[in-house]
């Protein structure tokens, strides 16, 4: 089987890899026909070109069918499959390979009629089977350095896929706090507690700094360790407390051996902007927001949870909160394949829970701090 | 009288800076300027105590401003507070003794504490050693620490540490209202604090003792160390001994 994957070189198309295969021989025997005659031979042209044509054009043509058929395998041998099947059959792709020339060329080697078919052939075998064979491992390993070119390409198109999302993701944290629903409704607040409470007014001020602070300064990472992503979690659920203050409860609640964890930044953002616009704003009733995390054998779950307005299944609401957890969707599956998930459920009419589960993985770094220690 | 002198380009800054003090009964503005320039001249001609010092300015920045004073041989350098919105020179204004680094846009609040800290200094009578400034033998423990929590960034004075809790990795730092996590292990943090301030009462809890009501004994033998501010701290059994001991030659 061929493997699926993308960014084959042009020059696997078949035709082109027989024709330049053949040209490759073509080139051989011209080279032997200069030589010979070099040396005082002079011989019949063309059953030069003839005979090295075709081994080449046989050699193309089984190499193709390799690639074809075995590709995959060939990118993906170990050592010991190497030694025990490829080796055992490069000798029998040789030897068949000869076995067919010798038959189709019944008048070589020159000078030679009277022998038989199986002395033609074991005097070939002799003196051109090491040669076939390399002929077989060179195109081994150009199958093989193909596949590592095709890795090589493929985790760099990840990584730039990560890098357009994560910019995606800073872009709609940036918009998140510039948009109508936060920013101006924050500098709302601002205004009118100026009249009634300077301080508190001071206060939202700063809060509001700090969290444009923390989302201009994330570096260009794809993951951070969860302590860095709570902190502005922290600072949003915070100041979002003061807009609802009085009829909403909120809590955000990880376990310590947990803040180390990498998860992709700007991981938790979206849902809890979600939780805020679409559940808690929509509603006069009390409602609280839960933020948890907890470690699951290898697996890191986070849960959002907020009662409000439940997820109206029917209404044209769902559409709009796609794109946000889109984004969050195709970066835990560009980050972790098939190992995470992101799963949205209404526990009932007006509880939505939004559950992440993600492979648990430790940052290896240690992480550039600020933090010194000084006398006075 | 703590006699001040505010350096920073933008007008509404000063002004803001202007209107908080005016509050603040024991400090006197003693003059305002906007340029580097004219502020190592107003310094040189009012010597005040305090310099509120913006780092960008036109001509030059804050730290030339500080290394120009401080080869002056004849006098003190002033205490500064760095008021800026750059959080980058933090740690520079840390290690050259800065007394507070506020991330404008700033509360009333840390002004104020930020103040409170130099009359402390004043107190002590310590001069302020800025960058240049003759070296100090190295106290054993850490009586200032710098580090950043939740976008902020805090000089913070270990007087005004309450309690430490140890969460894995961490540690929760907890101050008058507020708590802070920092990446440090509490065996480290106690080797770096005073024990004649804190004291280590748990696996997972240092508590300064300035801070302690007293200890309170449970009927299973463990004890709980009752905060003026009323929270209560576990202690474990093998270090009763120690607080009732320092407690009492205290």
């Amino acid at each position: 089987m061929q493997t699926g994957r993308k960014n084959i070189p042009a020059f696997m198309n078949p035709a082109i890899f027989i024709t330049s295969s053949v040209l490759v021989g073509i080139l051989f025997a011209f080279q032997e026909w200069i030589s010979l005659r070099h040396m005082g031979y002079h011989m019949h042209a063309p059953i030069f070109f003839e005979s090295w044509g075709f081994q080449f054009l046989v050699w193309g043509t089984l190499c193709w069918i390799m690639w074809r058929f075995l590709g995959g395998w060939i990118q993906r041998a170990r050592l010991v499959t190497i030694l025990t099947i490829f080796l055992p059959l490069s000798i029998a792709t040789s030897l068949a390979q000869q076995m067919l020339f010798v038959f189709i060329f019944h008048n070589l080697p020159l000078n030679h009629e009277e022998m038989s078919y199986w002395q033609r052939l074991s005097m070939y075998v002799y003196a051109e089977l090491l040669d076939n064979m390399l002929i077989f491992w060179c195109a081994f390993l150009l199958f093989r350095g193909i596949g590592y070119y095709q890795q090589y390409r493929e985790q760099r198109e990840a990584k730039t896929e990560l890098e357009i999302q994560l910019a995606n993701a800073k872009l709609a944290a940036l918009r998140m706090q510039l948009n109508p629903h936060f920013l101006f409704n924050t500098m709302n607040s601002i205004s009118s507690l100026m009249r009634s409470d300077v301080e508190a007014a001071d206060t939202m001020l700063e809060q509001l700094s700090c969290l444009l602070r923390l989302s201009l300064e994330r570096g260009e990472s794809q993951l951070i360790s969860l302590r860095e992503e709570l902190d502005f979690i922290e600072l949003y659920v915070g100041m979002q407390g003061q807009r609802y203050a009085g009829r909403l409860k909120q809590s955000v609640n990880f376990d310590p051996e947990l803040y180390d964890a990498l998860v992709p930044s700007m991981l938790l953002q979206p849902i809890v902007e979600n939780a805020y616009v679409h559940g808690i704003s929509k509603t006069d009733a009390k409602s609280s927001l839960t933020i948890e995390g907890k470690r699951d054998g290898n697996q890191l779950k986070i849960c959002v949870m907020n009662s409000g307005n439940g997820l109206n299944m029917k209404s044209n609401d769902r559409g709009r909160r796609g794109v946000g957890l889109r984004n969050i969707e195709a970066r835990l599956k560009l980050h972790y394949g098939a190992d995470a998930t992101l799963e949205i459920a209404e526990a009932d009419q007006r509880n939505v829970h939004v559950t992440i589960v993600l492979p648990l993985q430790y940052s290896t770094e240690e992480e550039n701090q600020l933090t010194r220690f000084g006398t006075q | 009288m703590i006699r001040a002198v505010l350096a920073d380009d933008e007008v509404l800054a000063r002004q803001k800076l202007r209107q908080l003090l005016k509050d603040v009964d024991d400090v006197e503005i003693v003059g305002e300027c906007s340029t580097a320039a004219e502020t190592i001249e107003l310094v040189r001609l009012t010597d005040p105590q305090l310099l509120f010092l913006d780092i960008r300015m036109s001509d030059m920045n804050g730290f030339d401003v500080l290394e120009r004073l401080s080869s002056d041989a004849d006098r003190t350098v002033p205490h500064v507070i760095f008021v800026t919105a750059n959080d980058r020179y933090a740690v520079r204004a840390f290690e050259i003794h800065a007394i507070d680094y506020l991330l404008k846009p700033f509360t009333p609040e840390r002004l104020h504490g930020a103040v409170q800290r130099v009359r402390e200094r004043l107190l002590t009578g310590e001069p302020a050693q800025n960058g240049t400034a003759k070296k100090q033998e190295p106290e054993p423990y850490t009586t200032r620490m710098i580090f950043k929590s939740r976008g902020r960034i805090l000089f913070l004075s270990v007087d005004d540490i309450r309690w430490i809790e140890a969460q894995e990795n961490y540690v929760r730092i907890c101050t008058g209202k507020d708590s802070h996590l920092l990446r440090e292990t509490i065996g480290s943090l106690e080797n770096r604090l005073d024990p004649n301030s804190f004291l280590r009462v748990h696996r997972s809890a240092i508590v300064n003792l300035h801070h302690v009501k007293e200890v309170k004994n449970e009927s299973d033998g463990d004890a709980t160390v009752v905060l003026k501010s009323g929270e209560q701290v576990p202690m474990s059994r093998s270090y009763r001994s120690k607080i009732q001991k320092l407690l009492k030659f205290q």
